[in-house]
């Protein structure tokens, strides 16, 4: 392999990754989008997600893709439950009081993975041998394709929902004016249980997809919530394009930041680019600050 | 508080205190000054939780095998307090703080890893209390920090490179690799064993092809792995933590690739290595302190002990416990030789004497480095299930013949 394909095997690696990177962001992206809330316990949920791919696996051989789904519907169970016995509280409350009480669940559901399952890192197995499709000028791992595809599923299929149903329509229209939505007979509060059931069940879809290819351990929930913080800022907050858009260009930025400048910089190039936007952009390459799609 | 005007306070007062003196100048002769110096009383942390809890249970094992063979040994009894630090350097401290306040600790053992090591270290220099401890290859602190307390018998940064160099010379000369990769953890110690590597084998005649670093808690290596691929790597060295390694193999099987022999220090450690990657994980090194398959110097009788105590039938032990067990040794002769619990005479008797241990024979510097050369530096290979002698070679069914090359997955 010459330099030129060790560069584009970099892009490529970084082009699969970001797929994950982006459902992980986009659970985050919706529920900050349209109900104004930062979920610290996003990352924590992901995690959660992942145990439950696991553990299924580990106790009937269901792929991880299978088991997506169930945690996506226990995750979806969980956010339900948050929202209607202690988001609703706080919720338009400010800032400060819904962090307090996303950051003390991240702690609580941390520390109940730890206790139940140990630190150690555990990890599913797709069930696809170690093979792949060798395109000449990179080799296309066949685990990081399915599990990039499957991404790109779930993203389309958020996208087509909040766009083409009566629901997301309804989402959408709470995220643009909540007052004027009520006014209109959506069911405000109804639709905030939705969101955040929406946003944990892509967090789970998201730990389901990573368990099949990073070990998970019970203090993985704050790595990933800064990625996917980072992916947010990048694509712009409610996008769901800027989302795909941000979780390649991260995933790639670190790819390439660990070949040029060596592993050991990898997060520093994606705090970079982080702070850059921020900087630079601050509504995201997509941002329109706000809104449940495009 | 007793005043000058009320004389008959003041008289109570004085009384009371002379009385109290008494008594407790009595029950020091009694009972305090002998039964609190005969008990040998060692403090010590294992992480039970935390990342890496995967050990604890081994430490721990190895720690008790210890005391009960310290408290055969030794004209005193030996209590072991042992707490769990959580895999956390401030849990640690704090555990020790707690321990050392509330019992007259003697001596302090433990933890886990580099980091856990030196601030247990730190502590007990602090309080000038003897320091054994284990699974901590780190060299510089021993030599900069002007250690004087603590004392490593484990093999060190050195010894992995000389220890690596054996396993190499195993290979017959006309199949043997010539080209290293070394993939270095963003640490202090990653650096340490990435130069000792790169020196030790540059100067036999390998070829380092590949040295790039990498960071700590890092989920994605498949950079490094095309790296690794494209400067076709045959050996691949590395000191990550457990569960980076785990995700490394993981993604080297995805993207079908893998070196013909890999050797990942303290990575492979645990028994997590196997139940995580199953076949995966077959023909990793390791070099974690002890290994199934060393022979003399109470191996035979830790086996015992371990079996018979814990009820296993496994003929394999788990390397840390050897490890640990080891540690106890030193800790047993060092009193032994001290003649006493102080700590100066147990620090003169570490520097002074010579320790045969399951892992040799051996005797520290100063600095409480181990003696350069002395003490085995086995390299283990995982291989079905168990981690087995690799380096060097003994007479033990639980040795094996060092298996190289590693086959491509395809063939695995």
């Amino acid at each position: 392999m010459v330099a030129g394909e060790l560069i584009s095997q970099s892009i490529v690696n970084g082009i699969l990754l970001g797929g994950i990177y982006a459902v992980a962001a986009l659970g985050l992206s919706l529920v900050f989008g349209i109900m104004d809330i930062v979920n610290l316990a996003h990352g924590h949920m992901l995690m959660v997600g992942a145990y439950v791919a696991i553990l299924v696996f580990a106790a009937t051989g269901i792929t991880p893709l299978v088991g997506m789904f169930i945690a996506m519907g226990l995750l979806f169970a969980l956010g339900v439950v948050l929202q209607k016995v202690l988001l609703k509280h706080v919720v338009g409350e400010g800032i400060e009081q819904p962090i307090i009480v996303l950051f003390g669940l991240a702690l609580i559901l941390q520390n109940i993975g730890q206790l139940v399952l140990g630190g150690d890192a555990r990890t599913a197995d797709l069930g696809i041998p170690g093979s792949g499709i060798d395109l000449g000028f990179a080799f296309l791992s066949l685990p990081r394709t399915v599990t990039f595809v499957v991404a790109v599923v779930l993203i389309a299929a958020t996208w087509a929902f909040l766009q083409y149903t009566r629901t997301g329509q309804a989402i959408r229209a709470t995220a643009q004016n909540r007052t004027a939505a009520r006014y209109m007979g959506i069911d405000t509060d109804r639709i905030y249980v939705l969101t955040l059931g929406i946003g944990t069940a892509l967090a789970g879809a998201a730990g389901a997809l990573l368990s099949m290819l990073f070990p998970i351990d019970p203090f993985v929930g704050w790595s990933y919530l800064l990625k996917a913080f980072a992916v947010v800022v990048l694509g712009g907050v409610g996008s769901i394009l800027g989302t795909l858009v941000g979780g390649v260009v991260l995933g790639v930025s670190e790819n390439l930041g660990a070949l040029y400048l060596g592993g050991g910089y990898r997060n520093v190039v994606s705090l970079l680019i982080f702070l850059g936007v921020l900087l630079l952009k601050p509504e995201g390459l997509f941002g329109s600050g706000g809104g449940g799609g495009e | 508080m007793v005043s000058d005007d009320s004389p008959v306070t003041r008289r109570s007062y004085l009384k009371a205190t002379a009385g109290t003196a008494a008594v407790a100048s009595l029950a020091g002769c009694a009972f305090g000054g002998e039964s609190s110096d005969d008990t040998l009383t060692i403090a010590g942390t294992v992480p039970e939780t935390g990342q890496f809890s995967s050990l604890g249970e081994d430490l721990r094992r190895g720690y008790e095998l210890g005391q009960s063979r310290m408290n055969e040994q030794l004209d005193r009894d030996v209590e072991l307090i042992l707490q769990d630090d959580e895999s956390d350097a401030q849990t640690l401290r704090q555990n020790l703080q707690q321990m050392t306040s509330n019992n007259d600790v003697n001596m302090i053992w433990g933890s886990f890893s580099s980091l856990l090591v030196t601030a247990g270290s730190a502590f007990a220099e602090n309080q000038n209390l003897p320091f054994l401890g284990i699974a901590f290859a780190y060299e510089e602190p021993h030599r900069n920090d002007n250690y004087e307390w603590t004392y490593s018998p484990f093999p060190k940064s050195r010894d992995v490179a000389r220890s690596t160099l054996g396993t190499l010379d195993l290979i017959p000369e006309e199949e043997r690799p010539s080209r290293i990769g070394i993939w270095e953890p963003n640490s202090g110690w990653g650096k340490e064993q990435a130069d000792y590597w790169e020196n030790r084998l540059g100067e036999e005649g390998y070829n380092i092809v590949l040295r790039e670093t990498f960071e700590i808690g890092s989920q994605d290596f498949s950079t490094l792995i095309s790296q690794s691929q494209s400067a076709d790597v045959e050996v691949l060295l590395s000191n990550p933590t457990p569960g980076g390694g785990i995700t490394a193999v993981n993604q080297m099987q995805s993207n079908n690739w893998s070196p013909k022999m890999l050797k990942f220090v303290r990575g492979a450690d645990p028994s997590a290595w196997w139940s995580a990657l199953e076949d995966a994980g077959a023909y990793a090194l390791m070099c974690p302190g002890w290994v199934p398959g060393l022979t003399g110097n109470g191996n035979q009788r830790l086996r015992e002990s371990y079996t018979s105590e814990y009820d296993t039938e496994g003929e394999y032990m788990p390397v840390n416990v050897g490890g640990s067990y080891n540690l106890t040794q030193v800790a047993l002769q060092s009193v032994q030789a001290a003649g006493s619990i102080e700590a100066g005479d147990i620090q003169s008797a570490l520097r002074s004497e010579t320790f045969q241990t399951v892992i040799g024979e051996f005797g520290f510097e100063d600095n409480g480095l181990p003696a350069e050369g002395e003490l085995t530096a086995p390299t283990g290979q995982w291989w079905d299930g168990a981690q087995r002698l690799a380096y060097p070679n003994t007479d033990s069914e639980r040795s094996l013949d060092f298996r190289y090359p590693i086959p491509p997955w395809s063939e695995r």
